[in-house]
């Protein structure tokens, strides 16, 4: 498989706090590669550098030919970016918000449909999406932003906590989503720390805390390198 | 510009809201409905005014003053037969602004040459500006009995002279000069007239700007609290792009908010103003001064009002910036509003290009003072300085764009933040 993403020692520091201390790891065409770890470890700020939101303080990070700090605009043409605490502006209309954010990728109108078809069909809120987005749940919107961030097919996408606040039957919804798009061919980088969803979720994954990785690989490899029965436990025994 | 013209789409439906066209409209036609309220008392006011009057005298003399202030805009209510209390308490429950109580043997004291005294009585029915008119009506009710009286007497003892020519040998033929020009006028007229054709431009100017401004520093702000800027930050559009329809969609409907209340402003204070009407010759005057507007005078207001909008929209969106949410958002358009006032308040109350150095420097330092001082100087046809104010606003903006395209293009987007008076928050997601 291809690499997509390659970052390597990558470091950054806001004035005093310092997020990262030197991650490093490849992200492959087609595999879910995930971040685990908890609140405060490094994980939205290595998404979040990897989505040309953020620049390392040191280090490099490249996506494909790309330098991500030379060549952002490139970038962000295949990648796609699924925040935490996304909104979607709530005085558009589904529809109308998707056909918005089809508009900047796509190079031909029938281009454009075809990504907003591909997102309808991802949302299944039929309907609804004739409504103004601020009337929508938030299992809904979290289906229209994941649609938005899959609708384009990208090269990488990027999801910070792709299941968050939703019910378990969205959650599992969600999830079938990013592993049917995975083996269609889009690299996935995601961060979680629910460590269960991980392991169904991913090929690979990368334990983070306090701005390090302290141990790579799937999740198999894991758990039976440190004798653990799942990755909470072999998050536990990396600590120590 | 595909992309770009679909971000500015967006901007535009986000910024003009229903909720925002309807708040105009009502505002307009307010200020139409007050507007047209006020021009009809004010039109009540400096119409024919009735004053009741009581004559003890009912002389030939008496009687001949009423006829001519009959003749001079008022109408005499006589209240004859009646008490002075009657008199008072009829004209208190009647329409009349004033009484004149004109005493026994007033006809012979003008005889005698002697000076006498007669009571008036102002009904003061209201407190507004047009109700408070009473005293006016009185001074003009007293003038145009002096001059019945005093016209009378002359005509009696020089039947061939002129009263007028008595009363006032001396007049003047006033000329005023500005720069080059000269032409026949009363400079208070001229500046009168001037000032009222004028007090709309500071007011139009600063709604404009500050208009714009609070848009732009909403639309930032309500990116972040919507917590939809990351991913706007994520898709493929310049930066450059963004701040741009951001500032271009606000400069839009921040003018057209402008205009709406600028069109409902000016239907009021046509009301307040409806007595001052130009007189054609003064009109004529003012042409010949070079004192009204040609169209390159608009191009070129248009031009520093055009970049003062810039200047205003660029400072708000680096505010825009610091906002966490739309609240302080609010708080923090509090400095360009404040900078604006100064040469407002400035150009209403005085003259710019008088003020002494230190003051003149700090007020031509604000961008935004240009277009105030480029009205002024539209007059004096100084246009020298007008295109050195509208260099210094394009020297001004291009400083602010490339600040506020380098916060745009870094982390301070999201990292840059105020906190009013709160400790900054230990643990962040990272």
């Amino acid at each position: 498989m291809s690499v997509v993403l390659t970052v390597q020692d990558l470091k950054k520091t806001y004035g005093k706090l310092t997020a990262l201390q030197g991650v490093s790891f490849e992200v492959h065409a087609g595999e879910v590669f995930a971040l685990i770890g908890p609140n405060g470890a490094g994980k939205t700020t290595t998404l979040r550098i990897a989505a040309t939101l953020l620049t390392a303080s040191s280090g490099s990070i490249r996506f494909l030919e790309y330098d991500l700090r030379k060549e952002p605009d490139k970038v962000r043409e295949r990648i796609s970016y699924l925040p935490e605490e996304a909104g979607v502006y709530k005085n558009m209309k589904g529809m109308q918000y998707l056909r918005f954010m089809a508009d900047f990728y796509a190079a031909t109108p029938a281009q454009e449909k075809e990504y907003v078809d591909r997102a309808v069909a991802i949302t299944e809120l039929g309907d609804r999406l004739k409504d103004k987005v601020g009337t929508y749940s938030k299992g809904m919107t979290r289906k229209i932003l994941l649609a938005r961030a899959l609708m384009t097919k990208p090269v990488l996408a990027i999801l910070d906590e792709p299941t968050s606040g939703l019910d378990v039957l969205n959650a599992l919804d969600v999830r079938a989503m990013i592993r049917r798009y995975a083996k269609e061919g889009t690299a996935v980088l995601l961060s979680s720390h629910n460590m269960l969803e991980i392991e169904y979720l991913s090929d690979r994954l990368a334990l983070v805390d306090k701005g390090l990785i302290l141990d790579a690989g799937t999740p198999g490899e894991l758990k039976d390198k440190h004798k653990a029965a799942n990755l909470e436990e072999v998050f536990r025994s990396s600590l120590r | 510009m595909k992309k770009f013209t679909n971000l500015l789409k967006k901007e535009i439906r986000e910024l003009l809201t229903a909720q925002l066209l309807v708040s105009l409209l009502f505002m307009m036609a307010l200020f139409y409905f007050i507007g047209d309220v006020t021009k009809r008392e004010v039109a009540k006011a400096s119409g024919t005014q009735t004053v009741a009057v009581l004559d003890f005298d009912d002389s030939e003399a008496s009687r001949g003053i009423l006829k001519g202030m009959e003749a001079e805009r008022f109408a005499v209510q006589s209240m004859a037969g009646k008490t002075k209390e009657q008199a008072i308490q009829a004209s208190k429950d009647g329409d009349a602004k004033v009484l004149l109580v004109i005493p026994k043997g007033f006809g012979q004291s003008l005889t005698d040459f002697q000076v006498r005294e007669i009571e008036t009585y102002s009904f003061m029915r209201n407190f507004s500006m047009v109700g408070s008119r009473t005293s006016a009506i009185l001074k003009g009710v007293l003038t145009a009995m002096n001059n019945v009286i005093s016209d009378r007497f002359l005509k009696a003892k020089i039947p061939e002279s002129n009263p007028d020519s008595i009363k006032n040998p001396i007049k003047s033929r006033d000329y005023v000069v500005v720069k080059d020009k000269m032409a026949e006028g009363s400079a208070v007229q001229i500046a009168q007239l001037l000032s009222s054709q004028t007090i709309f431009i500071p007011v139009i100017l600063m709604m404009i700007i500050i208009y714009s401004s609070q848009m732009v520093i909403t639309t930032v702000a309500m990116e972040k609290q919507n917590k939809t800027l990351e991913t706007l930050l994520t898709v493929p559009i310049r930066r450059t792009s963004i701040i741009t329809a951001k500032m271009l969609a606000a400069g839009l409907v921040g003018l057209l908010s402008a205009g709406i209340y600028m069109l409902g402003f000016r239907s009021f204070t046509g009301g307040m103003t409806s007595g001052l009407e130009a007189s054609s010759g003064m009109t004529a005057a003012m042409r010949q001064l070079g004192l009204s507007f040609s169209t390159s005078g608009y191009v070129f207001l248009g031009i520093s009002l055009f970049f003062a909008i810039l200047c205003a929209l660029a400072i708000s969106m680096i505010l825009g910036v610091l906002a966490e949410d739309f609240r302080s958002a609010q708080s923090l358009i509090m400095p360009v509003v404040l900078i604006v006032m100064i040469p407002y308040f400035i150009s209403l109350f005085a003259d710019l290009n008088s003020l002494s150095l230190p003051v003149k420097i700090l007020v031509m330092a604000i961008p935004f003072s240009h277009p105030f001082l480029a009205v002024q100087n539209l007059y004096l046809q100084n246009y020298g300085a007008i295109l050195a104010g509208i260099g210094y606003e394009v020297v001004v903006f291009a400083v602010l764009v490339l600040i506020a395209a380098r916060i745009f293009s870094s982390d301070k987007i999201l990292t840059m933040k105020l906190h009013w008076g709160k400790k900054r928050a230990k643990a962040t997601t990272v």
